[in-house]
């Protein structure tokens, strides 16, 4: 008898096999079979099957001989480096005043600094609009007091500009943990060798931090070229990467096409990836020790004055969209005035007839998606961390490849995989769960499986002793003991997922109109009182779930996002 | 009876396989205390764990009143448990985590109630029924986890360093409570333990391990009268070596030349193992083992000569810490005399007690 021959006593021998071939079946029919369709259409002429005599570089070739894709190729490069550097422009002052400088509410401002993340970017895009479109209301103020206005916000600067607020968080909270982690006795030792502020800042904070800054950069990046909802309400005649995915669909439903444009938006994710592991791998061997010390130094009040202003100017302007949002849906008449000049709830009547499907679709998809992650998510968990599983790479599929692929790409490889073939789910409400399933389950399993390695393994070693068997142990020590950290992960998942339009824009039908495409209609419709009074109910409602989540796992509403 | 018969515990490590059970044998009867006892890394908890089945069996196997654990999960095994942290489950009461075992075997309510309280109460532990386990004292934790590992009248009970997380104080306490319930309820218990005076107050017998072999399976006394090895003579209690040349060996015993010429003669004779042989000094053919209270201390004159180095009074024995001629290192000797005590840089001249006295031959010696 050998040990490897045995399962791991406590989980019986089969429960191990079955939650790996669980894992195993979720990744090879809802990940490597979509995602290997869409590889094998990218390289099929629209219309012919897939066989080995069609096989062809044709849908690539248009990146060589179509402007309109070298520009969409450019385009996302571009903006999407341009977006990450002034997010880090902006992220680097802040995160380092709020680690070395003594300020009234940190946890309000830690708070506020994720909101971005937390309200659906497109709908904050076109927040943007109301206030600097052509007939914006501070381009309009701008020329009523200085006589000239701002030139068009369509294209390059506000798709450069939403991104960047959006997405500024990620860069932002890396940062500041970074920063918060750096042995503060270095930057004394620097300060007592004769350096000034401004030398130990250049010399010694910098350098340290350096690696956690690229790593963010290069998060920021990968979200910022897989985003659909900023440059297709923003973008105007600027196509990017995403759109042309969007418009190869559903103007043409050239599926192959699609692929193919989404292989090069991978391609380009891959590569970034590729470069935050490389740094990631650097990171660990420079990694600097923590002090439980306060990291605050003495400041010179004015720098201090500074510093607070700054913080809050970042978050004002990152959270304009949002309140305008919320202001414009109860405005019924708002032209050349800093705030509306009459309030009213006249769009929340306009809605109000309109509001229950979309409402209801939201949370029935959002529902069963969070439903399906909280059991997957919960049960691999545990079973990675108590090291009973067969097929852990399968888990590790699942849990990675979200994060790695755009929505739409994923939405591309469902349409292309679910649309003919064995299995087809198009129009489905299936097919919407699962691919939100496969876009937030990491959520609820890093959340759970952090919870699991916290808890003490002899507590379930105890309860098998007693006499329960693995599925008893689960239901009444594991479960009740990880349940607020599921609970949380949970509502992140909801919440998210009530604002997600990537994935949802292309695999939606009719009969399952989400509140979020609800609300691009409208947009598209240009009717902005409509679209403003959904959105702010969708941002109302995925902030008091996030909030309310964050104050079930304990936890500051910025930690949730790390 | 437990039988355990050629247990081994392979684990896979970076250097190859690390061997942390090495073909241990020992039979263990119903209604016993055993102790397994020794240092840390020394296997005595994979063992207990391996019992438990809650590690794999690499090699041998486990029998219990004759039937074989080797497919029997630990769920099945009918055992209780008591862990270093106690593991008490921190969302359910004191009531709940001791009725626990009970539920799960699906008992009807009023007997699970009823059985819950009377093992409350035995432990007195009746008062905090309610009570969620984070809110109690160390001691009272203990109690909860050996309420719960006996509610369902297990068949053996395990019970892995319960005393290592207590203070001094309570330890003491404790093992004369654990040692009294394990005799109320009459099971044979396994016990594990670094601490080698708490395995000798409390067990019937004693497995004394080292880098996962076992070294001496027996009664306290018999292992600290008798030890099998140096290392067992070593980590057991308190123990002065001396090296010795061998003169000759007969039915009598083996006939010993200490330093500065003393003959002993030690009916006790035991082989050294390769390992140990590297202890003794060269020149020596064997080391004697003569513990503290068997040697006896007077005027220079008889014996060993040597100084007193410094006295320590402990209790009501004395303990001299001596010099001795031709002796390397320093010989403890503990002396119960009221009368005559030797002061600090007095000479005196030591007497070992042939009797009590052990011998450990270098292999070749022995032949």
């Amino acid at each position: 008898m050998t040990a490897a021959g045995r399962a791991v006593p406590g989980a019986g021998r089969l429960t191990p096999l079955a939650i790996g071939a669980v894992a195993a079946s979720i990744a090879l029919l809802f990940l490597a079979y979509p995602l290997a369709s869409a590889v094998l259409g990218a390289f099929v002429r629209n219309g012919q099957p897939v066989a080995y005599a069609n096989l062809t570089l044709a849908n690539f070739e248009r990146f060589l001989i179509s402007a309109s894709y070298q520009r969409a190729l450019w385009h996302s490069l571009i903006a999407g480096a341009a977006a990450t550097l002034l997010a880090t422009t902006l992220s680097l002052p802040m995160a380092y005043a709020l680690a070395r400088v003594a300020m009234p509410l940190r946890a309000t401002i830690m708070g506020l600094s994720v909101l971005p993340l937390i309200s659906p970017p497109f709908i904050g895009a076109y927040a943007w609009i109301i206030l600097l479109g052509n007939n914006g209301i501070l381009n309009n103020l701008m020329r009523q007091w200085l006589g000239f206005g701002l030139p068009s916000i369509y294209g390059f600067p506000g798709v450069v500009l939403a991104l960047a607020l959006s997405y500024f968080p990620y860069v932002f909270l890396v940062l500041q943990g970074a920063l918060a982690a750096v042995d503060t006795h270095i930057e004394e030792a620097a300060t007592v060798a004769g350096a000034s502020r401004w030398r130990v800042l250049r010399t010694v904070t910098l350098p340290m931090i350096l690696p956690a800054t690229a790593a963010g950069m290069l998060i920021v990046f990968i979200k910022a070229i897989g985003d659909f909802g900023v440059p297709s309400i923003l973008g105007g005649e600027y196509q990017v990467l995403p759109t042309l995915i969007y418009y190869q669909i559903h103007g043409f439903f050239n599926l192959n096409a699609a692929a193919a444009i989404a292989m090069v938006n991978v391609g380009l994710t891959l590569l970034a990836l590729a470069a935050l592991g490389w740094i990631n791998r650097r990171r660990a061997v420079a990694t600097v020790t923590g002090t439980a010390r306060s990291a605050s130094r003495p400041v010179p009040p004015a720098l201090r004055c500074v510093a607070i202003g700054y913080v809050w100017l970042v978050l004002v302007v990152a959270n304009l969209p949002q309140v305008v949002t919320v202001l414009y849906s109860f405005s019924e008449r708002w032209g050349d005035t800093l705030l509306p000049s009459v309030y009213g709830l006249e769009n929340y009547r306009r809605i109000a007839g309109e509001l229950a499907g979309p409402a209801f679709n939201s949370v029935v998809l959002a529902g069963a998606a969070t439903l399906v992650c909280l059991v997957f998510g919960a049960v691999t968990a545990q079973a990675v961390a108590r090291g009973r599983i067969v097929g852990r790479w399968a888990v590790d599929l699942v849990i990675m490849v979200p994060f790695v692929l755009p929505g739409l790409v994923i939405g591309v490889a469902y349409l292309v995989a679910f649309n003919e073939g064995p299995l087809v789910l198009t129009g489905t409400a299936t097919i919407l769960v699962l691919a939100y399933f496969t876009r937030r389950v990491a959520f609820v399993y890093r959340s759970a499986n952090a919870a699991i390695l916290q808890l003490d393994h002899r507590l379930e070693e105890a309860s098998s002793i007693c006499g329960a068997s693995w599925a008893t142990t689960m239901r009444r020590i594991t479960l009740p003991l990880i349940a607020p950290a599921l609970l949380a992960g949970g509502i992140l998942v909801f919440a998210t997922l009530i604002g997600e339009i990537s994935v949802t824009v292309l695999l939606y039908s009719a009969k399952w109109k989400t509140l979020t495409i609800a609300i691009y209609e409208y947009l598209l419709g240009n009717d902005i009182a409509k679209a403003s009074a959904l959105g702010t109910v969708t941002i109302i409602l995925t902030l008091a779930l996030v909030a309310g989540a964050s104050r079930l796992a304990g936890r500051n509403m910025a930690d949730m996002f790390r | 009876m437990l039988s355990i018969r050629g247990l081994t515990k392979r684990f896979p490590s970076p250097q190859g396989e690390l061997l942390a059970v090495d073909r241990v044998d020992f039979d263990a009867a119903a209604g016993e205390f055993f102790t397994m006892l020794g240092p840390s890394g020394c296997g005595k908890t994979t063992t207990l764990r391996m019992i438990a089945g809650l590690e794999s069996v690499s090699d041998g196997a486990i029998v219990f009143d004759g039937r074989d654990f080797a497919r029997v999960p630990p769920q099945q095994r009918n055992i209780g448990m008591v862990f270093q942290s106690y593991a008490l489950f921190p969302h359910l009461s004191v009531f709940e985590n001791v009725a626990y075992g009970l539920r799960t075997r699906g008992m009807a309510r009023p007997e699970i109630a009823r059985r819950t309280d009377e093992v409350l109460r035995a432990l007195q532990l009746d008062a905090f029924a309610s009570r969620l386990p984070a809110t109690l004292s160390g001691g009272q934790q203990q109690r909860v986890s050996i309420a719960r590992a006996l509610v369902y009248r297990p068949s053996m009970l395990l019970l892995d360093e319960p005393l290592a997380n207590l203070d001094a104080k309570l330890r003491v306490q404790m093992r004369e409570e654990i040692r009294r319930i394990q005799r109320e309820f009459g099971i044979l218990s396994l016990y594990v333990t670094h601490d080698q005076e708490e395995a000798m107050a409390i067990s019937d017998r004693v497995a004394l391990f080292n880098s996962g072999r076992l070294v001496q399976v027996g009664k306290p006394r018999d292992i600290y009268r008798r030890p099998a090895t140096l290392f067992a003579a070593d980590f057991i209690g308190q123990a002065n070596f001396l090296p010795a040349r061998l003169a000759g060996r007969d039915a009598a015993g083996a006939k010993l030349t200490l330093p500065g010429g003393t003959a002993l003669v030690v009916r006790h004779a035991a082989a050294l193992g390769a390992e140990e042989a590297v202890r003794v000094p060269p020149g020596a053919d064997a080391l004697v083992m003569a513990r503290p209270e068997r040697i006896g201390i007077g005027p220079a004159g008889a014996g060993l000569r040597g100084r007193v180095l410094r006295t320590q009074q402990l209790g009501g024995c004395l303990r001299c810490v001596v010099a001795a001629e031709a002796v390397p290192g320093e010989i403890t000797v503990d002396s119960w005399h009221a009368r005559g005590e030797p002061a600090e840089g007095a000479e005196v001249g030591l007497t070992l007690d042939a009797a009590e006295c052990l011998a450990f031959l270098r292999p070749e010696a022995t032949a």
